[in-house]
């Protein structure tokens, strides 16, 4: 029982940096939704205009289904595409885990705008591919590879976020017991039936988390959309950037980031209700 | 399929992952030495002088040093205050906790720049001047969710009967958190440090708001986007950021190599050390395992 | 637990050597690096401006330096005028700011900066009166124009057979998929008004709204991507995704044209876009007359010529032209003396017309 007084200590951190700097300013936020312009004292009345203004477009909303879409697809296939390299690291890379773990994650130290340029000149009409390509005689006049479309901005989001989303898995992987796992096979499983039935439901806690890292941010996304989407991969992430670092309308953006916050708060408590986050998390 | 062939088979794999990551950075650092000024093929010849260029400005090495400043400190911060929360939230059971943990995972929810936008003007009222630490204080709010949750996920397979057993055998609860606790989820404390510090090296959009006069790599490098001609002075500077962290891995693997001479015979098995889950190996275990312990370990708190 | 702790102590040491190296540097500078920002600092020793980034070179301000060395020029950078607007707007504290003309008006109504007394600045009489007007507001001059340039439209002639002639021409099918219009609903909004001679797009009725609406939609088969930087477009041209790009500046051009890419500056029928940016001085300066200095600096003809060489824009002083690169005078037509009238100048614009461009152009975005 006497421990329970280090609770305070353990949890007043965290209360006291994200009350400040986080709650403070969300609330902020909210108060702002409600408000006839961004800035001065005759702006500074309660109006439900943008409340009219978000609902009243069909656009908006319709956009945030097709965001979450997108921001899903990208999730999942970059969970896909990172486990096997997470089991590489806990499993097979021994003494240079840590290592790869760095090698795995400098890439994303490097600007993502930078990187982008620089699949332009893998995939662009001059580029190596398409250099490649016309050498070959399979094209006349080149053009961009899946360069401007929504497939290019999901390609480019998994390719980005999958070292974020390597990492949870990693440290989940890393805590199975191998005793586990050599008991499985002294009992006769073979490598896929140990896979399933003991290290993949053992690193769900991992995944749970390197979904949370992934969906929710790529949702706000919109650097991504804007270099990689063409006329068709806009993200909400877009319109709400376009309110506040274009039009300078903070009440509608703010209204339009309070409606991604509740939207995937919605989404989590399903989520969380669905696979039961609580079994692994207190396991 | 064999063992040794999925084993081969995932090495493949991972390889090609590497190539995937890498081939774009190889790239930027062949036209960082291109005398064109446009990020396009054919090349046009060799030079130096971007790096000339870079050399002759010093505002763009100052904004890659207050970048570097800038991650380390506030991930050291967000590790430290998201680790501690992390060890309260997954011991202690309270009124309040999936509150709280829903309070602490909202900032991953937030687009970024309007958590900017809230923060500045939030400082603006309390008179706070801009500077990194503005910055810096946001970084750490944006990072918090993510070092819970990698923290936590550890967490969630150590048995909080190994601290219990410490304290029995006379060591305090700090004593037996630093001796203990710290030691076994040290992995995930560096994955966490680790994602954040890049999180931090990369982030621009809050950034943006809450920087004063003093810039970072991202919001230098969004100024001169306007400029053309300026783009390969950047791209230079981003070959010697990718020279540099090549360096830190090779100098993290030399160290490794180090420690491992002079400690004969070991053997590495972090992951499957068994002290380290608190658990016995027995060969009895059913391998449907996923109910393991649940249950069986009652929390710190009582 | 002994074989955990040699890991443990491991990362314990990398980690350790990594603080070790980065940690004092944090600890030890705050004061002179992290927190050196915007304090207010008694007395004239420094002059803080928000600007561009890149307009901090030394040879645009030659005679404020020799004239006082001492004093320490501080540079915030924005990358959008919103953002500057933004900043100012929460009270960060300059002297000297820099936003472009379709903002001024929204500096002026907020009480962000001060009338200039146009006298106490020797080179004001050079400055070309039609680029002076945009910074005039009820009879007083709050913005002192300095550079400016064209926004045209850029052709790779070795692609296209027909190089369009006029902003309408954009429309033509012949540039399915290869077109590229800037991401920003002001720009989309006069483009689309020039284009359907509709004569000022700052003030529009709801009638030309729907047109305007409507013309854009109708270019989206032609678009391949919306551009949003010049780095970025200057790759797409060079590269040939982009064949034809609207509302693109003169350096991209003259930086296109010097890597060897076949490019043409189209000056189009209904006259070119231009745009101007110039300084204001922060209605809470600290150092007002240091602003006066600075500003009579940037106007001397040979630091707005320095300006015009390095960056390929124009700038607001008449006789800096005389000093400036020949080729620059001929291809801001300098040499023609009606090409300012011709020119389509972005003029300041209410905020309210700002958010309704703004959703109008999200609307046609996110059309299917």
């Amino acid at each position: 029982m006497r421990q329970r007084r280090w609770l305070i200590v353990l949890m007043s951190p965290l209360a006291l940096w994200l009350g400040l700097l986080f709650l403070a300013p969300l609330a902020t936020m909210v108060v702002f939704t409600f408000r006839a312009g961004s800035f001065g004292p005759e702006h500074d009345v309660f109006t439900l205009e943008n409340y009219r203004t978000f609902f009243g477009n069909p656009t908006y909303s319709r956009l945030l289904l097709s965001s979450a879409w997108i921001s899903f697809v990208a999730s999942v296939l970059s969970i896909l595409l990172a486990y096997p390299v997470a089991y590489y690291l806990a499993f097979q890379a021994g003494a240079h885990r840590l290592t790869l773990l760095l090698v795995i994650i400098v890439p994303a130290w490097i600007s993502f705008l930078l990187r982008v340029f620089a699949w332009k000149l893998i995939l662009g009409s001059g580029g190596l591919l398409n250099i490649v390509l016309m050498a070959a005689g399979l094209v006349d006049e080149p053009a961009p590879i899946l360069l401007y479309s929504r497939s290019a901005v999901i390609v480019a989001l998994v390719y980005s976020y999958m070292p974020f989303v390597a990492l949870p898995i990693f440290v989940a992987l890393q805590r199975i017991d191998r005793s586990l796992i050599e008991a499985a096979s002294d009992l006769g499983g073979t490598g896929w039936q140990t896979f399933r039935d003991v290290i993949l439901p053992l690193s769900m806690p991992g995944v749970a988390a390197a979904f949370f890292l992934i969906f929710i941010p790529t949702l706000g996304e919109y650097v991504t959309p804007l270099l990689l989407g063409g006329t068709e991969g806009l993200m909400f992430g877009n319109v709400i950037q376009s309110q506040f670092a274009r039009a300078l309308n903070w009440p509608l953006g703010s209204l339009m980031s309070l409606a991604v916050l509740l939207f995937t708060l919605a989404l989590l408590a399903v989520f969380v209700r669905l696979v039961r986050l609580e079994d692994w998390v207190q396991a | 399929m064999t063992a040794r062939a999925w084993r081969s088979l995932n090495l493949f794999y991972v390889t090609l992952a590497a190539v995937f990551l890498y081939v774009p950075l190889f790239l930027l650092i062949v036209f960082s030495f291109n005398d064109g000024a446009t990020l396009a093929f054919p090349l046009s010849g060799f030079t130096l002088k971007w790096y000339r260029e870079l050399w002759d400005t010093p505002e763009l090495l100052r904004a890659a040093w207050n970048s570097v400043l800038l991650g380390a400190v506030s991930s050291v911060v967000a590790t430290v205050i998201g680790a501690m929360a992390a060890v309260g939230l997954m011991r202690f059971r309270f009124a309040g906790r999936n509150l709280l943990i829903m309070a602490a995972m909202l900032p991953l929810v937030v687009p970024s720049v309007v958590l900017g936008v809230t923060m500045l003007m939030g400082f603006a009222q309390i008179n706070l001047p801009l500077s990194l630490w503005t910055v810096g204080m946001g970084h750490v709010v944006i990072n918090l969710p993510v070092v819970i949750l990698i923290v936590m996920a550890r967490l969630s397979g150590l048995d909080a009967n190994l601290e219990e057993a410490a304290m029995d055998l006379g060591a305090t609860y700090l004593g037996a958190q630093w001796r203990v606790t710290l030691p076994l989820t040290l992995p995930a404390l560096f994955a966490a440090f680790l994602t954040s510090f890049t999180t931090s090296f990369d982030e621009f959009a809050l950034t943006f708001f809450l920087v004063g006069s003093e810039p970072t790599l991202p919001t230098y490098l969004y100024s001169q986007l306007r400029f053309p001609t300026r783009l390969p002075i950047v791209v230079a500077m981003a070959s010697v950021v990718i020279v540099g962290s090549f360096l830190t891995v090779v100098f993290t693997e030399w160290l490794r190599r180090r420690g491992e001479t002079q400690q004969t015979n070991r053997v590495d098995s972090l992951a499957g050390d068994p002290a380290i889950d608190g658990r016995r190996p027995g060969p009895t275990m059913r391998p449907n395992a996923p109910a393991l312990g649940r249950g069986s370990t009652p929390r710190g708190g009582k | 637990m002994r074989r955990h702790t040699k890991l443990y102590n491991r990362i314990a040491f990398v980690a350790a050597i990594w603080l070790a190296i980065v940690l004092p540097a944090a600890c030890g500078q705050p004061a002179a690096e992290m927190g050196a920002a915007p304090e207010t600092q008694a007395g004239a020793d420094s002059l803080t401006i928000l600007d561009w980034a890149g307009y901090d070179a030394p040879e645009f301000w030659t005679q404020f330096a020799q004239a006082y060395p001492d004093v320490e020029v501080d540079y915030t950078y924005f990358e959008q005028d919103a953002d500057a607007l933004a900043k100012l707007q929460s009270g960060f504290q300059v002297d000297l700011l820099h936003p472009c003309s379709s903002w001024w008006g929204l500096y002026v109504d907020a009480g962000l900066v001060q009338p200039i007394d146009t006298s106490r600045l020797k080179n004001w009489p050079d400055v070309v009166p039609e680029m002076a007007k945009l910074g005039e507001f009820d009879g007083q001059q709050y913005f002192v124009p300095w550079d400016w340039g064209y926004e045209s439209i850029l052709v790779r002639t070795d692609k296209v057979e027909e190089i369009p002639a006029s902003w309408a021409d954009l429309w033509d099918p012949a540039y399915a998929g290869r077109l590229s219009i800037p991401d920003s609903a002001e720009v989309a909004q006069v483009m689309a008004a020039v284009a359907l001679d509709i004569p000022n797009p700052w003030q529009t009725t709801p009638e030309e709204d729907a047109l305007i609406k409507q013309k854009l939609l109708d270019i989206k088969p032609n678009v391949l991507t919306y551009w949003t930087d010049a780095s970025e477009l200057s790759q797409m041209m060079a590269s040939g995704d982009v064949w034809v790009a609207a509302s693109v500046w003169t350096d991209t051009y003259s930086q296109l044209m010097a890597d060897g890419v076949p490019v043409e500056y189209v000056d189009p029928a209904e006259g070119r876009l231009g745009w101007v940016c110039g300084y204001g001085i922060s209605s809470n300066a600290q150092a007002p007359d240091l602003a006066y200095a600075y500003l009579d600096a940037i106007l001397d003809p040979e630091s707005s010529a320095n300006l015009s060489n390095q960056f390929y824009y124009g700038t607001s002083n008449r006789k800096a032209f005389e000093l400036a690169d020949p080729a620059l005078v001929s291809l801001f037509k300098l040499d023609q003396p009606d090409v300012l009238q011709q020119t389509v100048f972005y003029q300041t614009m209410s905020a309210e017309h700002r958010q309704k461009i703004t959703e109008m152009w999200d609307e046609v975005r996110l059309a299917p």
